[in-house]
């Protein structure tokens, strides 16, 4: 177990900044998501975490301690890679062992934690096999025991999951979820799928381009995103976003969209403005919902172009003026192709967003 | 249609172990032939020995075989110190360069040491052939007290086909993902556990090719063997250069003896690491 603490760190590969003066703490036992797009820092993020990579500058704490210049080996960390980097040349016992006999532990112990691990993850009966004749399945197994066998108070995930098949990922999203719980450890889980970060993390540090973008809770980053970038990469349909302008009304701002059809929408700001001039609002697909376009309810008006029927949701594409829009609705809800819809948001559901900063107004 | 693709397939391979094999075949027979079966002497040509002897190898080993056949070698040593010369100098030339080849290979392949320059100046040093620059060397080790010497060699050896490991032990280094070494060194290695417990077991297939490839190079090798030794130090290539005999000139039959001896180092090396030869390595276990 252990507590996290990254200070205005900056890693930089020659004139590139891979990760710019990141600052995040992240609690003993809690299960937090690296998420971002790919180039986005996470990785490098990670291997500074496992001490492969040193900060060019800033400080990295483990409870209270600079690690800086700690070796690997003596952080007391558990590491998953992506290709879970088995050797391949020892049987799964080995691998799983390995940690304990460079650290030269008792033959008996060694045996006995081995089983102890394997009986937890449910590989019991492969132990003695070779790692060749293992399963994808298997082997990703075989490689989160091996981090696990050293009893780690950290544990780094690389995008252990992506090249598991659909079923398999979401049962071991599941098992780990599981697992970091009955571990109560502090585990680090790098990915660039929201789903995955929404579905298991408590906190999320959303990256883009070296910096972090947001630090919050899975409800956090999707209800109240820090700015257009958080707002467009949360969210399994992206969000909805219209260019518009802002008028006072009291504590209040009206939207006014220049789409033809258009009734203004008012909303009530979490932040101030920083003198920009031009606006973005934002609703997501799953905040609207298709009403008779005559209706006095809608605010906007569109055609149905293309419908994606997903099963337990339909995505209904449309234009509007010279936009496009999604929108999620139930499964019963299936306009024709051409059909034209009116549109009905929850205000208190829309963000606004400054286009030069990309920050989150409302 | 398909029986004629498959005669032409049989007739080519045919025709290709002929080639290949003849001139195998031609040295083992002769090699237990008696003077005048090898000879044209007869004027017959003997396919297989008619009267089998073990005269052509007695000959070479300081024996003098019955009969009136005198034998001079030119050299006053014979095949056994040739053997072992051969033996020491091509193992240990083939131990150092595999042993530096290997960590200038690995260097290379995983912190790109000496940035793009140090592979490509690596294999500069066969960018001519050896002749082409034995002299100088030639000057240099009688400098350094070396000419003549087993140790001489052995420094030559290791190397001329230091090149080879290098650029064989980087490709196969390539292939092993950086996450193999990294899971080790996050596991507890130093970064030299790391390649010798991890790395390195996943290469030992191309590591065996590549040591059988600069095994043989140097066993086989005649012309710096010549240059820089001769006098003391005669390996078996030269030794077999040199069996001639006053009564019959060129002693066919006893180099042929020799060439027998000589093919079964390499054969039994290649035979104790057959299992390692084919590319057995099963990257299979790492996605990319």
């Amino acid at each position: 177990m252990a507590q996290i603490r990254i200070q205005n760190v900056t890693k930089t590969f020659g004139k590139f900044d891979a990760v710019q003066d990141l600052d995040l703490e992240i609690e003993d036992g809690t299960f937090v998501a690296l998420l971002g797009p790919s180039g986005c820092g996470k990785s490098t993020t990670m291997n500074m975490l496992s001490g492969l990579l040193e900060p060019t500058r800033g400080e990295i704490l483990f409870d209270g301690e600079v690690v800086n210049t700690l070796k690997p080996g003596d952080r007391n960390i558990g590491f998953v890679f992506q290709n879970y980097a088995i050797f391949t040349h020892m049987s799964a016992f080995d691998n799983i062992a390995f940690g304990l006999k460079v650290r030269k532990r008792p033959k008996e112990e060694i045996e006995q934690e081995v089983r102890q691990v394997a009986q937890l993850l449910g590989i019991e009966e492969m132990l003695d096999r070779r790692t060749t004749e293992l399963s994808v399945n298997d082997l990703q197994k075989v490689a989160i025991g091996r981090s696990m066998i050293t009893k780690p108070g950290i544990f780094l995930l690389d995008e252990p999951f992506s090249n598991l098949d659909a079923g398999f990922r979401s049962y071991m999203r599941a098992e780990l979820k599981k697992l970091q719980r009955e571990l109560e450890q502090t585990m680090i889980y790098v990915t660039h799928d929201q789903v995955e970060a929404m579905s298991m993390a408590e906190r999320i540090a959303i990256m883009d381009r070296g910096r972090l973008q947001q630090y919050g809770t899975p409800d956090e980053v999707y209800n109240q995103p820090a700015n257009r970038f958080v707002a467009g990469f949360v969210g399994s349909t992206m969000m909805n976003f219209l260019p518009t302008t802002l008028d006072h009304t009291g504590d209040d701002l009206v939207l006014t969209m220049p789409v033809e059809g258009a009734r203004p929408v008012t909303v009530h700001p979490r932040s101030a403005e920083d003198g920009d001039d031009a606006f973005t609002m934002g609703i997501r697909p799953e905040h609207i919902e298709l009403v008779d376009p005559g209706s006095a309810a809608a605010w906007l008006r569109g055609t149905v172009t293309l419908i994606e029927a997903l099963g337990p949701r339909n995505i209904v594409h449309l234009t509007s003026d010279r936009y496009v829009l999604r929108v999620v609705v139930a499964p019963t809800v299936r306009p024709r192709i051409g059909e034209a819809v009116g549109l009905e948001l929850d205000s208190r559901r829309v963000h606004v967003f400054s286009d030069a900063s990309g920050k989150a107004l409302v | 249609m398909k029986a004629l693709v498959t005669a032409a397939r049989v007739a080519l391979i045919s025709l290709v172990l002929v080639i290949f094999l003849f001139p195998v075949y031609w040295t083992v027979t002769m090699a237990f032939k008696p003077a005048d079966e090898w000879t044209p002497t007869s004027g017959k040509i003997y396919w297989l020995p008619d009267q089998p002897t073990l005269d052509n190898f007695r000959r070479i080993f300081g024996g003098t075989p019955g009969g009136s056949a005198s034998f001079l070698v030119s050299t006053p040593i014979n095949a056994t110190d040739s053997i072992v010369n051969s033996l020491i100098t091509a193992t240990f030339g083939s131990l150092l360069a595999l042993v530096v080849g290997t960590f200038t290979a690995y260097g290379i392949s995983r912190y790109r040491a000496g940035g793009n320059m140090l592979g490509f100046s690596v294999l500069q040093l066969r960018m001519f052939p050896p002749i082409a620059v034995i002299i100088p060397v030639l000057f240099l080790w009688t400098y350094l007290h070396l000419f003549d010497t087993r140790l001489g060699l052995i420094l030559i050896y290791g190397a001329v086909t230091f090149p080879f490991v290098v650029w064989l032990m980087k490709s196969f280094f390539d292939e092993v993902p950086r996450e193999i070494s990294e899971a080790a060194i996050v596991d507890g290695c130093t970064q030299f556990g790391a390649f010798w417990k991890s790395v390195l077991p996943l290469v030992k297939g191309g590591l065996a090719t590549t040591a059988l490839f600069v095994f043989i190079l140097n066993w086989s090798d005649f012309l710096i063997a010549l240059v820089l030794a001769g006098n003391k130090i005669v390996t078996a290539p030269v030794f077999l250069s040199q069996i001639n005999s006053a009564a019959t000139g060129q002693e066919f039959g006893s180099r042929a003896a020799l060439g027998v001896i000589l093919i079964t180092p390499p054969l039994l090396l290649s035979i104790l690491i057959q299992k390692h030869l084919v590319r057995g390595l099963t990257f299979g276990a790492i996605k990319r």
